[in-house]
């Protein structure tokens, strides 16, 4: 099937098996490879994309279902090469260790930022609960969240 | 203290962390190469069956299926995955590339290759396999049974041993004597990062494997041994790894891989699921250990004795080694007089065990320090005192090894984190009457730097060299894990030459290119790879030193490097800027400035960590929540302070997790991991609790600038610090982690009866082998 979407800003149109998950779409079909797989079953977060401003886990949607949607993956954050708010302050404070966790930790926070561009501290760790990390321990990650809304948000 | 230095103790993002960021750095599954294939394997579906006739017409004829194999085709020569150097001891070869024999649910039975993974994915399925089951054995007790059915041929008892040192003494009048039999479970690791294998073999008859791996040089090794190729037609190059934390040091998937790309002549790309990651990986090793000691009434240890009994799973791996590590941690721990240590490590139709953060370290560490605390109740001491009458001291000498423990601060790292913590206030606290119980717990911990033992090579080899602009480039065999080795490397190279971090270039491991290390273990990579790299560039700048006095004609001994220059000792504006003495010396004297040294530990300290927990304990439902911790390291030396607390907060969040939510169950039929992180619960950033991080710093240990490790120390008390805050909470005597709300709410029930049996739990002597307290 054809399906076409806003992917990271830009309008994309290409054949699709209708029963392609989102995931394998953005990595195998588009090269976007920064969006990880590390479940299948939406437990970890990896495949954290956003999805008209929802986070949403790529392993559990197919493709078919972001038909005339707007997709955002981790290579959207960056602006012409500069990294985001969000994307500095993650490298600044450590909040990056082994990193396969990274990107869809941003695309979670980038989803919380965008509806709420102050959160608290509880609000940024109950939005991030359903992305694991086993390396940092998760304070960092909290940190650079809470100090990207303090530079305002990830709106670059 | 840290002050003292320029760039040694200030926080540096990870290695890559942009390109993390960014999502562009490639991990092993990003990879793609023409012609790739993708590769599936088939792994059994039964814990012990023989592997009869394999019907692969149906799996052949999927479109784009390259071949299938199994053990009708491939070599059937036995190996071990945990070989990291030829020859070397205590390995067991009994695996295979595929199992003709399958000994767990999870072993390697057959691999689809194909083009597609959709393709590779239907084929596996389509595979038909006549399995004649056989009975299986689950639990090393019953492994080691009379009669037990045998795992492999030779029986199940994989190894035993018995360490001893000190005598047996008449106890004295008042000393008590106390027995505890804690259980630790199997663990998965866990790394974000599913376990992956590229390999290609080229029309030259070179292999080449792309891992994220622990051990380029250990991986070679086992592939070229096992597949029959020279050490320099294997080509391992260590890619960017999202978690190891154990699961990835053994190749695991290496030898498959690599024989798979031989078979077809391509690229064969293979990633497990996460079911599979769980089952057909590693796991840490499930264990039990009977902890007896003889304590004088006032507290003072006389004799620690532990009988430990270990399952490795279907085959051997790193079980005998594991095992014997946990016999070399609590005579640095701890000043005892007597210590025995017996272990008995057996087959069991179970995943395989393998090592994982921290290597038995925090599984006996986690028997002990309950232990301890059972001595503490019994004494109607505080834990805090007992701990304090008993921890060693620095310059000790640990008597199991005859190795000093070093400048070993746990002392320090118990009273200043006691202090922190508000230990004293917080133990005074009634756990409260209702549903709600509240309590503290500590626990010590003691690890190691290192693998000085006479076993292995603790070596490394690394060149250093100097361009024309003044940047460098490291060229070191390094093992990310996660831990940002390469920056603490390049760190501790920009203090002993005095030019900025970021000057300096690295690259990861590549077995082709880059110099002999033994790999990412032993928590070795700071104190030893660290030492290597400043003495590395002390060289380097020796020789900077030298070339300038040759350009300058004036003696080396009245020149000085400082902040990139060459220049007389105190004397401004007399210098040469690194630039101009490598473009100098080349063009004048042709020399380089490219410099390779061979470092060797020399020593073998502790690492030690003493951790306070404070729970809540919900009697009604038996869940339990950890609301605040702090953790006191002794590290020696921050050399990337951030990346250390980030560790330290990384070993708390998976030491939570084996307290209360973590473990690989076995259903009846030996199934491990059913459904995943569905049935697999890691704590999450809402349920991590606040850590505090007390780092203990000071010079004295043969680390750079005194660092000592802290990756795994940082993880070894933390299971036991919760376990006893919740039974303080409680009045439980609980012994077999984790303490899921379903064992708390059924300890509850028999809270006076366990405490009867924690009281009554004296064994006046120490006779045979004993698998519990009874």
């Amino acid at each position: 099937m054809q399906l076409s979407t806003v992917l990271n800003g830009r309008q994309v149109s290409l054949d699709i098996a209708p029963d392609a998950r989102l995931i394998d779409v953005l990595r195998n079909e588009l090269e976007l490879t920064g969006t990880k797989e590390g479940c299948a079953e939406g437990e970890c977060g990896a495949c954290t994309v956003v999805i008209d401003g929802v986070a949403v886990n790529a392993c559990l949607v197919l493709a078919a279902q972001v038909q005339g949607k707007s997709v955002l993956t981790v290579e959207g954050l960056a602006s012409a090469g500069h990294a985001n708010a969000l994307q500095r302050k993650f490298v600044e404070l450590g909040a990056i260790q082994c990193g396969f966790c990274t990107p869809g930790m941003l695309m979670s926070a980038t989803a919380l930022l965008a509806r709420n561009s102050k959160p608290s501290h509880d609000e940024i760790r109950r939005a991030l609960a359903g992305n694991l990390c086993r390396c940092t321990g998760y304070a960092a990650i909290i940190e650079a969240v809470a100090a990207a809304a303090d530079e305002g948000g990830s709106a670059q | 203290m840290a002050t003292a230095f320029k760039y040694v103790g200030r926080s540096y993002p990870a290695p890559d962390a942009l390109r993390k960021a960014s999502g562009e750095l490639l991990y092993g599954s990003d990879l793609r190469l023409p012609g790739m294939l993708y590769a599936r394997l088939v792994l059994s579906p039964h814990a012990h069956a023989a592997v009869g006739a394999i019907d692969t017409k149906a799996a052949l004829s999927v479109p784009g299926v390259v071949g299938v194999y199994s053990y009708h085709d491939a070599p059937s020569t036995p190996y071990c995955r945990y070989r990291i150097v030829p020859g070397q001891a205590g390995c067991i070869d009994d695996e295979m590339l595929f199992a003709s024999t399958a000994r767990f649910v999870g072993d390697r039975v057959a691999a689809v290759v194909a083009s597609s993974l959709e393709a590779a994915s239907e084929a596996a399925r389509l595979i038909e396999v006549v399995y004649t089951q056989l009975p299986p054995v689950f639990g090393a007790d019953a492994a080691l049974e009379s009669g037990a059915t045998r795992v492999h041929p030779g029986g199940n008892l994989v190894h035993q041993f018995d360490h001893a040192t000190g005598e047996p003494a008449a106890l004295p009048a008042g000393a008590v004597t106390t027995c505890t039999a804690v259980h630790t479970q199997m663990l998965h690791h866990a790394a974000i990062e599913p376990h992956t294998c590229l390999a290609n073999f080229d029309a030259s008859g070179k292999l080449t494997i792309y891992s994220p791996c622990q051990s380029v040089y250990g991986a070679r090794t086992v592939v070229a041994d096992l597949l029959g190729l020279a050490y320099n037609r294997v080509r391992v190059v260590k890619v960017p790894m999202g978690g190891s934390f154990g699961g990835k040091q053994e190749f695991i998937l290496e030898p498959v891989t690599a024989y798979l790309a031989m078979q077809t002549g391509r690229p064969v790309s293979l990633t497990l699921d996460r079911e599979e990651c769980i089952r057909a990986t590693t796991v840490r090793p499930e264990q039990r250990s009977v902890v007896r000691s003889a304590v004088r009434a006032d507290g003072v240890l006389l004799s620690l004795e532990v009988d430990t009994l270990l399952a490795a799973g279907a085959y051997a791996g790193s079980s005998p080694d594991y095992a014997q590590a946990m016999a070399h941690k609590l005579t640095r721990l701890y000043r005892v007089g007597r210590y025995r240590h017996r272990g008995r490590v057996a087959y069991t139709n179970a995943p395989v065990a393998g090592g994982m953060r921290g290597w038995g370290a925090p599984d006996v560490a986690t028997c002990a320090e309950i232990h301890m605390d059972q001595i503490a109740r019994r004494l109607g001491l505080d834990p805090f005192d007992l701990r304090l009458r008993n921890l060693v001291h620095p310059g000790d000498i640990d008597p199991i090894t005859g190795r000093s423990v070093g400048e070993a601060r746990v002392r320090e790292c118990l009273e200043r984190g006691a202090e922190a913590f508000g230990w004293r206030e917080r133990a005074a606290m009634p756990a409260g009457p209702g549903r709600i119980r509240r309590a503290v717990g500590l626990a010590c911990g003691a690890h190691k730097n290192g693998i000085l033992s006479g076993a292995f090579p603790d070596v490394c080899t690394m060149t250093l060299k100097m361009n024309e602009d003044g940047s460098l480039d490291l060229n070191a065999s390094i093992h990310e894990v996660g831990a940002a080795s390469v920056v603490t490397l390049k760190t501790i190279i920009a203090e002993e030459l005095d030019v900025a971090p970021e000057t300096i270039s690295a690259r990861e491991a590549d077995s082709e290119t880059s110099p002999y290390d033994f790999g990412c273990f032993g928590s070795r990579m700071t104190y030893v790879c660290g030492a290597g790299a400043r003495a590395l560039a002390a060289k380097l700048r020796d020789r900077l030193i030298a070339a300038a006095a040759e350009l300058l004609q004036i003696s080396p001994m009245i020149l000085e490097a400082v902040n990139g220059r060459v220049r007389r000792i105190g004397v401004a504006g007399s210098d040469l800027s690194y630039p101009e003495i490598v473009r100098g010396s080349r063009m004048r004297h042709a020399r380089d400035m490219i410099v390779t040294h061979t470092y060797k530990g020399t020593s073998n300290p502790g690492s030690y960590c003493v951790q306070f927990a404070q729970v809540e304990v919900d009697v009604l439902t038996g869940l339990t929540r950890v609301i605040r911790m702090l953790t006191a390291v002794d590290i020696g030396r921050a050399i990337n302070r951030g990346m250390v607390e980030g560790q330290c907060r990384g070993a708390i969040q998976a030491g939570i997790g084996s307290a209360l939510c973590e473990e690989v169950v076995l259903d009846g039929a030996g199934r491990a991991g059913t459904g995943g992180f569905k049935n697999y619960h890691l704590v999450n950033a809402a349920d991590m609790p606040p850590v505090t991080v007390l780092l203990v710093e000071h010079d004295g240990d043969d680390g750079p600038y005194g660092a000592k490790s802290v990756g795994e120390i940082a993880t070894v008390p933390t299971a036991a610090a919760i376990v006893n805050a919740v039974n303080r909470a409680l009045g439980t005597a609980m012994t077999t982690l984790p303490l899921t709300p379903e064992r708390i709410v059924a300890a509850l029930g028999k809270v006076a009866e366990v405490a009867e049996v924690a009281e009554v739990a004296e064994v006046a002597e120490v006779g045979g082998w004993d698998a519990s307290c009874s």
